[in-house]
């Protein structure tokens, strides 16, 4: 059997849990990488956040926004806002803005409205402008964050429990800091709709994790009587393998088309700023409810005196009687705890299996 | 199986959500489309010379709140311009001088003392007369001016109506009085600023004695302020029987913070003192240098005896815009007022900052996106992945068709946060489709026959999707009441495609899975369930 026949019948043993260490290095060093550039370099906020400079321009050439859109990356000012305002006496002004620019960049600004309107480049002033994206939605945004993610986090344990709570925030802010990560480090442009992309990683990050969740649940309820946690989570894992990878890919198709298709072959560099977000988050995202949500949450549980019991006796399954000294001294260690009296929980009810 | 509530459920989702688009686009409803999108209306707000940067940034914030709670007006962009001028884009022509009307808008209120007033003559505002001092001592009522009380069961409400006659209910019978020539025993201080022509005060000082002209036509010489808008803690538009006979009318109800309640109430206990027909007995409420009423206290109230404070209305009437104004008032109240006065400037509409090339990249980029979404399905699921197909128009008709709806209704416009919302929620869509088909494929595999597979199937997928789409919808709910600007519009698109796909899950995909699996293409072919399943129907049943 091929592993794609495997795959596709939902059959493929992978350890993912064992190589799990792997997993957690490659996501740390990416972290650490993104970590870094974000304190260093930080991100470039488009004009949306931060202001700059504002250009108005009467257009007496008539030329239309993307016109002057095109005209204006020529120097380098791609992520510059251009508007077309009809004065209500029909007469046309062009309104470009753009971020703060140095003294000789705000001269060849001017110098290009006024080439491509048909104004003489002396005619024209140019203004600082504030941010539209202020620092009131940007606090409002974070303040509606911080409680999401609280009642997010209170579901999860209500309808799971907290250590899975907690290893899906966990994937979740592994994922924004990666994503945050590549715009630093690539130097693109954060305009609102990059923010709203990321957002939308937080959900669907979230989202993804929580299907991985809802099966690992259900097979312990129908396995946890006779293996072990590691051995439950890979097979949750492999039975959700072909539904995570479809799904990345059925969602980063029509992100991907956006990026590609509309970015590069049909020139709206617009577009390119949030597909991109998207598109490294989703894949980000993916990764993550596989590599790191899910062995997280394997370590965490492996430390519970139930699956340590469980664990004991699939190695004397597998290696006969012969106990090890870690072994012996873990057993010694759950037998001091039942005589102080921590008892472990019971093993849990066997449910019908055919 | 009785196959009948399958068929109803699944044509009816059908009927409902192409008919419904269908019935909107026949009718020539478009979705609104934002400022980003489609362009809309700008105007710059001038402040007076030399105000401080923090007073325009103050001045933002109010301006967007207000501007979001009408409703009608989404995503606004509102920043600062040079050093004193702001600059409001919003999307679509509708409601614009509502809106503007909400941006521009000072909303200073005050509730002063009345010392006098005095009938505006025509002379007096073109200017022909000059500025008469005896109008700081002497008052002559409108000739057709009146004060009525009338009776009211529920003891001294103090209200007014906007218009020629002054109104108090009282509980007493009614009488009529026609005020003539007053002359007050206590002259006000005339204030410095008065306009020479109109002889009205230039400027609205809380602090300072004004005269400020009123609604009814009248001149008022008014006293410093007893409270502001800053006393206040919102404000609520309402109906209510006002006036003469008790016809219904508009009102804004103000409340008003603890301290705010008492000094309204020591105000009143300070003009019960004067008679019942003395001006003096009169609080004006002022807004934006307008006397919009000036109520009497009712006459059965004693002398130093005070008002609850919550018996405060603001009467607006009862015209056909009335509710609008009164609604309007309240929002402009309940933000609080402008830190300064701001003047238009560059009125004009604005193009689509995205232009049509990005739009239309957009577009294609989306469907060229879905038609690779849905042969992958196709390819991989077989006819199943036709149920998934045929959901996506089924969900994309529902979604549009609420998006249009809200437009019409709401205001509620789509901008490119909007529209990565719907992109996103196509990969959320088809998840659903696939943690289903993968369950089924699972379920088979694991000994199930098709069939049962495909009822159990769906039981345990559907409760996967409920779980992660309430995570999905917790969030988007969240996002929206708490957030502001572009996060709100986003917000909205993703919770109802949220909504939409569990509605599609459980009313078409259920019933359409179930009904394919007891058809011929159950069974038999590559492209029938049987085929996607990578089974044989040996193989399962042994």
């Amino acid at each position: 059997m091929s592993v794609w026949g495997d795959l596709y019948r939902g059959e493929t043993e992978f350890d993912f849990v064992r190589n799990r260490r792997r997993f957690f290095i490659i996501s740390g060093v990416l972290i650490l990488v993104s970590i870094i550039s974000l304190f260093t370099r930080g991100l470039d906020g488009s004009v949306d956040f931060t202001g700059g400079a504002i250009v108005e321009a009467p257009n007496h050439s008539g030329q239309d926004v993307g016109a002057y859109r095109a005209n204006l990356s020529e120097i380098g000012l791609a992520g510059a806002r251009v508007q077309i305002r009809t004065e209500p006496d029909g007469s046309e002004t062009v309104v470009v803005q753009t971020e703060a620019l140095a003294v000789d960049m705000r001269d060849q600004l001017v110098a290009k409205v006024a080439e491509i309107s048909g104004d003489n480049p002396n005619d024209l002033s140019i203004e600082a402008v504030g941010p539209t994206f202020g620092s009131e939605i940007t606090r409002r945004a974070i303040e509606a964050l911080v409680i999401f993610l609280l009642v997010v986090a209170l579901f999860i344990t209500w309808t799971f429990e907290w250590k899975m709570a907690a290893a899906a925030l966990t994937a979740l802010f592994h994922d924004l800091i990666i994503t945050a990560g590549v715009y630093s480090i690539v130097g693109f442009q954060v305009t609102p709709a990059t923010v709203i992309a990321i957002l939308t990683i937080l959900g669907y990050s979230l989202y993804d994790t929580v299907v991985v969740f809802d099966k690992i649940t259900e097979n312990v309820h129908e396995l946890g009587n006779r293996h072990t946690f590691t051995e439950i989570a890979n097979l949750s894992m492999n039975q959700v393998l072909m539904r995570s990878l479809n799904t990345s890919l059925t969602s980063l198709l029509p992100i991907g088309s956006l990026l590609f298709v509309g970015s590069y072959l049909l020139g709206a560099a617009t577009l390119r700023e949030f597909a991109l977000a998207l598109f490294i988050g989703i894949a980000a995202g993916t990764y993550s409810s596989i590599f790191v949500a899910t062995p997280l949450l394997t370590e965490w549980k492996e430390t519970e005196p139930q699956w340590q019991r469980m664990q004991r006796r699939a190695s004397r399954r597998t290696s006969g009687i012969q106990l090890n000294e870690a072994q012996v001294a873990s057993v010694k260690a759950a037998e001091e705890k039942r005589a102080t009296g921590a008892t472990p929980r019971a093993p849990k009810r066997r449910t019908k299996h055919r | 199986m009785n196959k009948r509530p399958l068929w109803t459920s699944l044509i009816l989702i059908v009927v409902i959500a192409w008919g419904s688009l269908g019935a909107m686009v026949a009718s020539g409803w478009d979705p609104k489309l934002g400022l980003d999108l489609q362009g809309g209306f700008s105007v710059v707000l001038a402040a007076p010379e030399g105000t401080d940067q923090a007073v325009l940034d103050q001045a933002v914030i109010t301006m967007r709140s207000r501007i979001e709670s009408l409703g009608a007006v989404q995503e606004p962009e509102i920043s600062v311009q040079g050093d004193r001028r702001i600059l409001v884009q919003l999307p679509g022509v509708e409601d614009r001088e509502r809106a503007l009307a909400a941006v521009g808008t000072t909303g200073q209120l005050t509730f002063r003392p009345v010392y006098d007033y005095q009938a505006i003559s025509p002379a007096f505002l073109d200017g022909t007369l000059p500025l008469p001092d005896s109008m700081t001592t002497t008052t002559t009522a409108a000739p057709d001016a009146t004060t009525t009380t009338t009776a009211a069961s529920d003891g001294a409400t103090t209200t007014t109506v906007a218009g020629e006659t002054t109104t108090t209910t009282a509980a007493a019978e009614t009488t009529t009085s026609t005020t003539t020539t007053t002359t007050t025993t206590q002259p006000p201080v005339i204030p410095d600023g008065i306009d020479p022509d109109t002889g009205i005060s230039l400027v609205d000082d809380p602090n300072q004695p004004v005269y400020l002209p009123g609604d009814d036509g009248r001149v008022y010489s008014l006293g410093p302020a007893f409270l502001t808008g800053a006393d206040l803690t919102g404000a609520e538009p309402g109906f209510g029987s006002i006036g003469l006979g008790g016809t219904g009318g508009w009102t804004v109800d103000p409340a008003f913070t603890s301290e705010g309640g008492a000094k309204f109430e020591a105000a009143t206990a300070e003009l019960s003192q004067f008679p019942y027909g003395d001006p003096r007995r009169q609080m004006a409420i002022v807004l934006d240098g307008k006397v919009i009423s000036a109520p009497s206290i009712a006459q059965d109230v004693a002398a130093g005896e005070s008002l609850p404070a919550d018996t405060v209305i603001i009467t607006i009437g009862s015209a056909e815009d009335s509710q609008q104004q009164a609604e309007d008032l309240a929002t402009v109240l309940r933000y609080g007022a402008l830190p300064t006065t701001f003047e238009r400037e560059s009125e004009g509409s604005v193009s689509a900052s995205l232009g049509s090339d990005s739009l239309r990249a957009g577009l294609i980029a989306g469907i060229a996106g879905l038609i690779l979404v849905a042969l992958a399905l196709i390819v991989y699921y077989r006819v199943l992945g036709l149920i998934a197909v045929l959901g996506f128009t089924v969900f994309g008709s529902l979604l549009i068709g609420t998006i249009i709806l809200l437009g019409q209704t709401q205001g509620t416009t789509l901008t490119l946060s909007g529209v990565t919302g719907i992109i996103v929620s196509v990969g959320i869509t088809a998840d659903s489709y696939i943690v289903f088909f993968e369950r089924v494929k699972e379920e088979n595999h694991r000994g199930r026959a098709l069939k049962p597979a495909v009822d159990y199937g769906f039981k345990r997928a559907f409760h996967t999707i409920i779980t992660a789409d309430t995570v999905t919808l917790a969030g988007s709910a969240l996002l929206w009441l708490l957030a502001i600007g572009p996060v709100k519009g986003f917000a909205l698109t993703l919770g109802i495609a949220t909504l939409v796909d569990v509605i599609v899950a459980y009313y078409f995909t259920r019933p359409f899975a179930q009904l394919l699996v007891r058809s011929g293409l159950g069974e038999g072919g590559a492209m029938s369930i049987r085929g996607a399943m990578g089974t044989t129907a040996t193989e399962v049943t042994s």
